[in-house]
């Protein structure tokens, strides 16, 4: 019988789903044990730590006090020579106190933070005045528009890495901080704004269009009519508009490798990751720690999303 | 309130003309019907009133103001949509005011103004509630709600009453017809529905093809059309056209003569040659009588020995076809008259109630 489920079938749909599940999750749940587990346990293959270590979390969450680092004995003689100027005994402090085997994950997230929701916030913008123009109005070349919008995304990104950063230096940007800062900000909206116009299109195309006419005759413009109709009634695909460019920012690499390069104290979590596998502080629990905490937003939003994208919002408006 | 003008409006769809020039008057307080089948624009003429669409050509105005680039938000207007477009992220309630709160109504009129409207329509209960979870007939009520709640110049209504079922569209149809009669605001009211036209207007406008095929009191369209359009568009069952000619002093239908004087109802008074002149003969099927139960008088024809076709049984009346003319017509006829099919009956008409028709042209003579 059509849709009839028997046992087997049960147990082989179950395993299937735990395959595939376990796949894509054994990753993560290995990320997770890594990083709660002492150095001496690293190489063992369990999942579980023996005992669970949060020190690494602490120290990336600037819970634990910096240590005081010892100056070497035979420097202090050296600090101790009353011939050398307080300036070079400063320097010299300096260069045997400095703690730089900190890692200022704080610093990174709050960069990404930046990028991303500002890039994304941005995006959502345009996208919804892209949106609603290639849904509902009416203009000469609007078909052509429309398909166009798509071709961006169709080009890789390690296509237009070069041709970008070489625009970038001929107009002048990429030689300045704040140039580079906004010419990869202006990259994630343009990456992502295909896609965005794409699914708010189609979202706000399912939106009869007598809501905002009842509207305008009830009064609104049609702006006011998009704020107070179109937009509430589009909240889900808003939201999932915005948590997907947000994403794109969040985890891209290749751009903020090429635009930020030279700037540090502007690094993005995944530069930041990226450098700390290759540094000397190679430390696995730290390293785990640091990854773990750049997908936490990722999993928040997800849930925070799931929340949101009930769907059925414009149910009952209209009839037939 | 105001009264309401379109002077030779015009609206094209790119290529296609739509509205090809309407002109007519709607007074102040007048319930204004129009009419006509899919097609015929008179969707589009209530939204060129509405500001939804712009006029091709020609002027609207509204009250003494010329709207034709004022936006629909500036018109004051208030619309009834055929699928109610209710905002289904608002409550009942919020639906309602929503217009009086962008007015920045105060709170205590909004509340005085609901009350009453809910009272009104029975949608105390359902305020609180969200249109999804509302029935056909609950929507309905609130779109006529939100639109009535407004102290609008002008009530605009596209078909308000087509989604809804037969029973309900009566008795919504009954609801508008004692809202009108208490508020008295100048109203336009879009149906293909000639019963909804029939029963609300004040002013029946009959559209066909982007032309106002005729425009007049229900009863002036019934008894009066204008053309052949209209007399057959308006009336249910629709009127029996018959091929006929016209001579001097007689009009042949099939093998009766009709006596010409006694078309009171024909304007034409012209001689015409011994050929006669080939007409379409107007009867509605309301017009026929049993001839046993009516008395002949000097202004009826027998029509006598028609032979039964078909009956059809409505309950009260009846509905018989049979052959004139070379033609399949329909008289409705009461519960009183009995008949088997197959019978000859003789059936008798008011002469007064026969309408002549140009055979080329279609317009009354």
């Amino acid at each position: 019988m059509l849709g009839k489920k028997t046992i087997k079938g049960r147990i082989g749909f179950a395993l299937a789903i735990v395959l595939l599940v376990s796949f894509s999750l054994l990753p993560f749940a290995q990320i997770l044990s890594t990083s709660l587990k002492h150095q001496y346990d690293w190489g063992n293959p369990s999942l579980i730590p023996q005992s669970i270590n949060l020190d690494a979390y602490k120290e990336l969450l600037g819970v634990t006090e910096p240590e005081q680092v010892e100056i070497p004995a035979a420097i202090q003689k050296i600090l101790n020579n009353p011939k050398l100027s307080e300036d070079k005994k400063q320097a010299i402090a300096a260069k045997y106190t400095a703690n730089d085997n900190l890692f200022p994950f704080g610093k990174y997230m709050l960069n990404s933070v930046i990028f991303s929701v500002g890039a994304a916030s941005f995006s959502l913008v345009f996208s919804v005045m892209g949106a609603y123009s290639i849904s509902r109005l009416r203009f000469k070349g609007q078909v052509v528009i429309q398909r166009s919008v798509l071709f961006v995304y169709m080009v890789g990104g390690v296509l237009l890495m070069v041709p970008l950063y070489q625009m970038a230096m001929n107009v002048g940007l990429a030689s300045s901080l704040w140039g580079s800062a906004f010419c990869l900000f202006l990259i994630y909206i343009v990456q992502t704004l295909p896609v965005g116009m794409y699914m708010l299109g189609n979202y706000f195309r399912g939106i009869p269009f007598a809501l905002e006419e009842a509207a305008m005759m009830d009064g609104c413009s049609r702006k006011e009519a998009i704020i107070k109709v179109v937009l509430p009634l589009s909240l889900p695909m808003l939201a999932t508009v915005f948590i997907y460019c947000f994403i794109i920012g969040w985890n891209e690499y290749l751009f903020a490798s090429v635009f930020l390069k030279q700037y540090p104290e502007f690094h993005t979590l995944p530069l930041a990751l990226q450098e700390l596998f290759v540094s000397k502080n190679a430390i696995w629990d730290r390293i785990m720690a640091a990854s773990m905490l750049t997908l936490a937003p990722i999993v928040i939003c997800f849930l925070f999303a799931s929340r949101f994208m009930k769907g059925g919002k414009t149910d009952g408006g209209v009839k037939g | 309130m105001a009264a309401i003008e379109l002077k030779n409006i015009v609206k094209s769809f790119g290529d296609t003309a739509v509205v090809k020039g309407i002109d007519l008057n709607i007074e102040d307080g007048e319930f204004v019907v129009l009419v006509g089948p899919s097609g015929c624009g008179k969707s589009t003429t209530l939204r060129m009133i509405a500001g939804l669409e712009q006029a091709t050509s020609g002027d609207i105005v509204i009250g003494d103001r010329v709207v034709n680039d004022i936006e629909p938000q500036h018109r004051n207007i208030a619309m009834v949509f055929q699928n109610y477009a209710l905002y289904p992220h608002k409550s009942v309630k919020e639906n309602i005011i929503f217009a009086l709160r962008r007015q920045k109504v105060d709170n205590q009129d909004i509340e005085r103004r609901l009350t009453e409207v809910s009272e009104m329509l029975q949608l105390e209960a359902l305020l609180d509630r969200k249109p999804a979870d509302l029935s056909g007939g609950q929507r309905q009520r609130v779109a006529m709600g939100r639109a009535i709640i407004r102290e609008a110049d002008l009530f605009l209504f596209d078909e308000p009453l087509s989604n809804l079922d037969s029973k309900l569209r009566s008795h919504m149809r009954t609801e508008i017809g004692k809202i009108h009669n208490k508020f008295g605001r100048t109203s336009v009211y879009v149906t293909h529905d000639q019963v909804e036209a029939m029963t609300l207007a004040d002013k029946v406008v009959v559209l066909h093809d982007g032309y106002i095929a005729q425009a007049g009191t229900p009863m002036e369209v019934y008894l009066n059309p204008a053309n052949v359009f209209v007399a057959q568009f308006i009336g249910s069952p629709s009127m029996n056209i018959i091929e006929g000619r016209l001579f001097n002093d007689y009009l042949q239908v099939g093998n009766y003569r009709l006596p010409r004087q006694q078309l009171s109802n024909v304007a034409l008074q012209t001689t015409i040659n011994e050929q006669g002149l080939p007409v379409k003969v107007g009867i509605r099927p309301d017009f026929f009588n049993d001839s046993r139960l009516f008395p002949e008088t000097d202004n009826t024809f027998n029509f006598n020995q028609l032979q039964i076709d078909l009956i059809e049984p409505m309950g009260f009346d009846k509905e018989i076809l049979f052959n004139l003319a070379g033609g399949s017509v329909k008289a409705r006829l009461d519960l009183r008259s009995e008949f088997k099919r197959g019978e000859r009956v003789d059936l008798i008409v008011d002469l007064s109630r026969v309408l002549l028709f140009d055979n080329e042209t279609d317009l009354r003579l």
